[in-house]
This record gives C-alpha cells, structure tokens and sequence, in this order.
C-alpha cells in the first residue's frame, strides 16, 4: 500500500483531469447552436466538489483553478472569476485534518447545494457591480437547480464506477500529503 | 497512527494556505485584468481556443455526427411517410423552379440593361464550424479560419442564405463568430419595402429583438430585414431575416439563417466602404461676385468653369 500509494495519487488526479477535459469536450460540441431556453447542470462543479468531499488529496486548489480558468476561457465566461469561485467552494467543503465525522448523504447534498447557490449569487452580484452584462436570471436558476439534482448522480458514479471513497476509518492515512 | 497524521497536517497546513492564497489571488487579478483590459485578455482567450481546440477535432467531428444519427433515428422510422411528403413537395418545388428559373432571365437581362455591376470585392472565404461556445449564456461559434487566412474582426459571417453574426476574435487558425442571437450582437438593419432604419439586438432567445423602429406602424410581420451598412461593419444589403411579433407585441426578427445547423460559414471580406470626407464646396458660378443674387445658378452660362475662374481673381 505505502509504496503503491504515491503513484495511485498521481493516476488519480490524473483521472480527474481526465474527466474534467472531458465534460468541457462534451460542451464544446457543436450539436445545437440555437439559443435554448434551459441551462444544463454544472457537471464540472459537481464533479469537483463531490470529489473533494471524497478524496480531498486527488484534487489540489491548483488543479481545480487550472481546469476552471481553462473552462471559463473556452466557455466565453469572465475569466477568472467562476474558477477563484469554485476553489474557495471546494475549500469550504473540503474536509479538513480533524473532521472525522461522517456527514450524511444528506447533510453533503445540502452543503453542495448551499456552496452552489452562494457561488451564484457572488457570481451574478460581482458581476453587476462591475457593470457585466448578464445573460437572464432564470438561467441561473434552472442551471442551480439542475447542478444540484445531478448532485447525486455524480456522487453515484465516482463511488461505483471511479471507486472514490471516503477513506474508512480504519484506512492507513494517505501518504502524499494534501498541498 | 492519528498524532502522525496531525504533526504532518502541520508541517503541511501553512504550505497550503500560502499556496491556496496565491491562487485566489492570481484567479482574482485575471478576473480585474479582464474588466479592465478586456481587448488584451480576449485576445488571450482566442489564442486559448486556437491551441485548445483544433487537436480535439478528430474526436469532435465524429461525436457530433454520432449523435445526430441517433436524434436523427427516430425520423427513420416514419421514412415511408416521410418520403411521401418529400416527394408532393419535390413537385412544388419543380413548379417554383421554373418560375424562379424564369424569374432568374429576366433579372439577368434587367440587370443588363441598367448596367448594374454587384461588388466584385465581395468575396468570401468558408469556414467549418468547430465547435460553439459550451455554455447557454453566451451565442457564439467557433470556425477554422483564422488570421492565416486574412478573415479580420468584423467581418460578416453568413450561411448559404442569411447573416449569421460578426467575426469577434481571430486566432492563427481559428476564429470566434459572434451569432446575432448573443447579448452583446447588435446589428443596424433597414427594413424593407418601408425603409424604416433599426437595430437587430440578440437577446438569448431564436428571435432578436428590433429596436430603435422609428414608426413601428409601417412596420409589418413578413417584412425583409437587410443590413443597412451604417456604422462601416457589415456592408450594405446582406440579408437578416423576416420581420415576426412575439407574443407581447414585440418586433422581432426571425433569422434567414439556419441556426439550428451551422455547419458551414462563409465569411465575407469586406474593406470598408469609402467614406465620403470633403465636406462639399460651394457650386458656384464663374463670376459669383458680380452674379450674387442675380438669379437662379441654372441659368448661369458656363458652370463648369467655375473652379478655374475662382482660382485666378
């Protein structure tokens, strides 16, 4: 375990990565370029955040603010600013060294849902106030909810198909360090 | 096994903060170097997207044409029905021809006889569309010509029919149209038969809004939407779509261009139109001294030598 463990760590923020290029792929396709009335869930949120929940370690704020800033980049958003938001969500919800306390499934989800609808809000208020045009609110708040009703489906994924798991309290501490 | 952990959290933690500081910081500076500098940052963003996403074409190009076949699949399944239809409008179609055909000969001979000669610097370079812009709020393409290729910001960008947007961002190779449904795309417009001169301004949904109609009441649904050239962006004449009435009232424009499926673009050059700068002299006559307030100019003699005339007293 101890000698496996460093380049398990390093497969695994790799795989993170991996799948974070490829949601932003899936959106960049160009299947409609209609104007919709529907925003799509956050998957690139969700997918950090439930990550960080599990396996704070296999996430670093570097990677996260590198994947984001790379998305708000080729998504056309202000750049910068969702990624710095996002960070400090998945700081807020990363669990640190002494919380050995398991919050429920659903304590997280509430704690996901909160951290989105607070990264949201920052978003839209920053932006006003430095006078960005903003697309309309309901937007927004269908992208809010959808973001938090994937929530569960993605946690489902990285636990049964990624084996992403909290650590069991039994589990040796993870080797690697968490910078 | 759980004091181990915790001294190494220690050593640790402080490392982490400094970092996790740096990045809220630099995030944070890019966001304000943004609203401040926005040219300098998008400028970045286009280079961003011309390293980015070329290589993912190979993939992209095949994902996309996978998923259209299974949304395509289910009109499959009606195709007996679907062919009927196809043909009863083939039908049609071969009676319009010959009109449009008929039509088409006359336009030619008319356009013979008045002498019109149509820009022959309006050419056009086509693009293929690589990929849009990934998120709802935000109406806009990407296509693989770029700076190589001469395509300049401004530029129009159309299908086979109507405009499409404007070229907002050039890379090497790729380049950023901006769809006249996007919030930040307004387009002055003409419309026709009244000539009333609007602004076509996207606003997220199908239909841009007309604003800025002087007499909304010569203005009716089914009308022709052109641009009319003002502001030296587009040039003059290119096709927008159809004049319709939303629900509430509002003028809007239903495009002439599919944007459902944008596949191919053609990208104008356009070199500006001239502009007129001498702010006109004075047509007078020869001897305006003498013949001021004599009577009309028209019955002067010989205006033509005027200039010379003015040049010598």
């Amino acid at each position: 375990m101890a000698e496996l463990a460093p380049t398990r760590l390093v497969a695994m923020r790799a795989l993170y990565v991996a799948l974070a290029l490829g949601v932003i792929f899936v959106h960049l396709l160009p299947l409609t370029t209609h104007p919709v009335r529907w925003a799509p869930p956050d998957l690139l949120v969700a997918l950090t955040l439930a990550w960080v929940v599990r396996r704070p370690e296999h996430v670093t704020a570097l990677t996260i603010a590198a994947v984001m800033l790379l998305a708000d980049l080729l998504f056309q958003r202000p750049p910068g600013l969702w990624a710095l938001l996002t960070v400090l969500a998945a700081e807020y919800l990363r669990p640190g060294p002494a919380s050995q306390g398991e919050t429920g499934m659903i304590g997280e989800w509430l704690g996901f849902g909160l951290a989105v609808l607070v990264m949201m809000v920052a978003n839209r208020m920053i932006l006003g106030l430095l006078a960005v045009p903003q697309a309309q609110m309901s937007l927004d708040v269908i992208r809010l909810v959808l973001t938090v009703a994937v929530y569960p489906l993605v946690v489902l994924f990285l636990q049964g198909v990624l084996r992403v798991r909290r650590p069991a309290p039994g589990d040796a501490a993870v080797p690697g360090g968490r910078a | 096994m759980a004091r181990d952990r915790t001294q190494r959290e220690d050593y640790a933690t402080p490392l982490r903060r400094l970092l996790l500081g740096i990045v809220v910081l630099l995030l944070l500076a890019i966001f304000l170097v943004w609203r401040i500098d926005s040219p300098r940052v998008e400028r970045f963003r286009a280079q961003v997207a011309d390293r980015v996403v070329p290589p993912m074409d190979w993939a992209m190009a095949p994902m996309t044409g996978f998923i259209n076949l299974v949304r395509d699949f289910q009109s499959y399944q009606r195709l007996a029905q679907q062919n009927r239809e196809l043909r009863s409008e083939l039908r049609q179609m071969q009676a319009w021809k010959e009109a449009a055909l008929q039509l088409e000969q006359e336009n030619a001979r008319l356009l013979d006889l008045n002498k019109v000669r149509l820009d022959p610097r309006l050419t056009y370079i086509t693009g293929v569309v690589l990929a849009d812009s990934g998120s709802p709020f935000r109406q806009s393409v990407l296509i693989n010509v770029g700076a190589r290729d001469g395509v300049v910001d401004g530029w129009a960008a159309m299908d086979g029919i109507g405009l499409v947007g404007r070229i907002s961002g050039t890379g090497r190779t790729t380049s950023r149209v901006l769809l006249l449904t996007d919030a930040a795309s307004s387009v002055p417009a003409v419309i026709q038969p009244s000539g009333q001169t609007a602004l076509v301004t996207g606003d997220n949904t199908p239909a841009p809004v007309i604003d800025f109609v002087e007499n909304p009441d010569l203005v009716r649904p089914g009308d022709r939407v052109v641009t009319s050239g003002d502001g030296e962006v587009f040039p003059p004449g290119l096709l927008i779509g159809q004049v319709a009435e939303d629900r509430t009232g509002r003028l809007r424009v239903r495009p002439a261009a599919d944007f459902e499926r944008l596949e191919y673009l053609r990208v104008l050059r356009h070199y500006g139109t001239e502009r007129i700068t001498d702010p006109g002299g004075i047509v007078a006559p020869a001897d305006a001294g003498s013949a001021a307030g004599a009577g009309s100019p028209a019955a002067e003699p010989d205006p033509a030598s005027g200039p010379e005339a003015a040049t010598d007293g």
